[in-house]
């Protein structure tokens, strides 16, 4: 939050992340390598270090791109979530690998710079059978690169969330040439067909998952509110609201996140300060709201960061008729304190 | 033809990341902890784990830097008229 900055940070919990991904990522490699030299003796070690370090890029690419909607969908899949951007990192590295090797080994030979060799060795742009898929590949690479070396939160602030956020939106693009990049190199190289289906299957799974989660949440905002009474709305019943936990209300298209913390009822707009957070998924922790995705937290009754942190969310009055929760939905200035509603005992 | 636009967009590339090289040098001395409060105290490791982004990025952090000075600046002469 307000301290300085760290290197990486690192909890116990992210170490041992950390730790199965890399154990993970080690498998596969040598998994791989045995299997080639036991199936293809005559593979050269650049081939295997090429096909072993990019099938698992792109693998990790397609983990990284439905963890956003799995976690919509259920929140069992939340701790993926957390961390996500060493996955990214990681996958970055491996294709790194990839893509510095495919230069090494197709165009450092010759007298033309590798680089301009990777744009001009071969011209068919016009053509389907023979593109010059490496150049997508590359163009991929690049948005990879600035991605990773802009992961550090001190981007985040210095770039401005909305720009860094843009800049990482690009990761769709960024899929889309990958997909590009390996369809038209198959047909150059392959004549195995197992590639082509094994891409399509994937970025239909990607598509599928993104249009349910995208669905879920047309349908939860479009949800329209009873009669209004003295500017609030009738939200849910306080039976509905675990102690300890939230509902989130999307009212005139503001997200607002109802919690219950000591038996009241507080309001608090749904996003997190940090990057953009969705507040009402996460729980009260120590007594403070924590944000679900790197842990921000915020008072439940003012929205504000406990000391010597300095953020602040908008707050919400709420009161309680019978079992009935009403919400003003026009909020508060960001840290104003609240009274909050008391639940009626049972 | 094409080649040589390719070889003068790598040259401006070049040209710029040189130029961040050298910014970058400047910038992790005395920029840093005048434009991001959150510096202080912060890392080595940090400190490195931001070079790539400074060296393609400087331009940002170089307005922000200057915009900060300026401000600094007209703050002092304020102080100074007043006194
Ligand atoms: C400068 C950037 C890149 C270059 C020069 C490059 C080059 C190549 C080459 C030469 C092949 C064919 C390898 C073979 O003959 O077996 C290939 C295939 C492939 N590339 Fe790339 N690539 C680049 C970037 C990427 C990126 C960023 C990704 C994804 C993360 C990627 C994923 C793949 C995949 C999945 C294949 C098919 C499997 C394989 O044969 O390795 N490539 N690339
Ligand atoms: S978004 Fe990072 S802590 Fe909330």
């Amino acid at each position: 939050m307000g301290t300085s900055y760290s290197a990486v940070g690192w909890n116990r919990q992210k170490r041992i992340y950390d730790q199965v991904i890399a154990g993970c990522c080690v498998l596969y490699l040598v998994l791989f390598v045995l299997i080639t030299v036991t199936v293809n003796p005559d593979c050269t070690f650049e081939t295997v270090l090429l096909r072993s370090t990019s099938t698992l890029a792109v693998f990790i690419l397609h983990v990284i791109l439905s963890i956003g909607p799995l976690t919509r969908l259920n929140k069992k899949f939340l701790p993926l979530l957390y961390n996500r951007r060493h996955l990214g990192v990681t996958m970055f590295l491996l294709s790194a690998v990839h893509a510095v090797f495919g230069i090494l080994q197709f165009h450092s030979l010759g007298n033309v710079n590798p680089l301009v060799s990777l744009f001009t060795s071969n011209t068919h742009y016009g053509s389907i059978a023979d593109f010059p898929f490496q150049s997508l590949g590359f163009f991929a690479f690049v948005i990879f690169l600035l991605m990773a070396i802009t992961s550090h939160d001190f981007w985040l602030h210095n770039l401005t969330p909305k720009t860094w956020k843009t800049l990482h939106m690009f990761v769709y693009l960024a899929y889309f040439l990958v997909v590009m990049h390996v369809m038209l190199g198959v047909i150059q190289y392959e004549t195995n067909p197992v590639f082509v289906v094994i891409m399509i299957s994937g970025a239909f799974i990607l598509i599928t998952l993104h249009l349910i989660a995208g669905m879920a949440e047309v349908k939860k905002d479009k949800k329209a509110y009873r009669p209004e009474e003295e500017g609030f709305v009738q939200v849910c019943d306080v039976r509905d609201v675990e102690e300890s936990r939230a509902k989130i209300f999307c009212i005139a298209e503001e997200r607002i996140a109802v919690y219950r913390h000591e038996n009241k009822i507080y309001a608090i707009h749904n996003v997190c300060k940090h990057q953009g957070g969705p507040l009402g998924e996460g729980k009260i922790l120590d007594g403070c709201i924590t944000c679900p995705w790197h842990g921000y937290q915020y008072l439940p009754h003012n929205g504000q960061s406990p000391p010597p942190f300095t953020e602040k969310v908008s707050t919400y009055k709420v009161k309680i008729t019978g079992n009935t929760i009403w919400l003003k939905p026009t909020p508060d200035t960001a840290g104003t304190t609240q009274q909050g509603a008391a639940v009626p005992a049972e | 033809m094409f080649t040589i636009v390719v070889y003068c967009l790598l040259i401006v590339i070049a040209l710029y990341l040189l130029a961040g090289v050298v910014f970058t040098i400047f910038f992790q001395a005395k920029g840093l902890s005048c434009i991001d409060e959150g510096t202080h105290g912060s890392s080595l490791g940090f400190r490195v784990i931001i070079i790539p982004g400074c060296i393609v990025f400087w331009i940002v952090l170089l307005r922000k830097w200057m915009n900060i000075k300026a401000k600094n600046r007209a703050k002092a002469n304020k102080e100074k008229r007043l006194l």
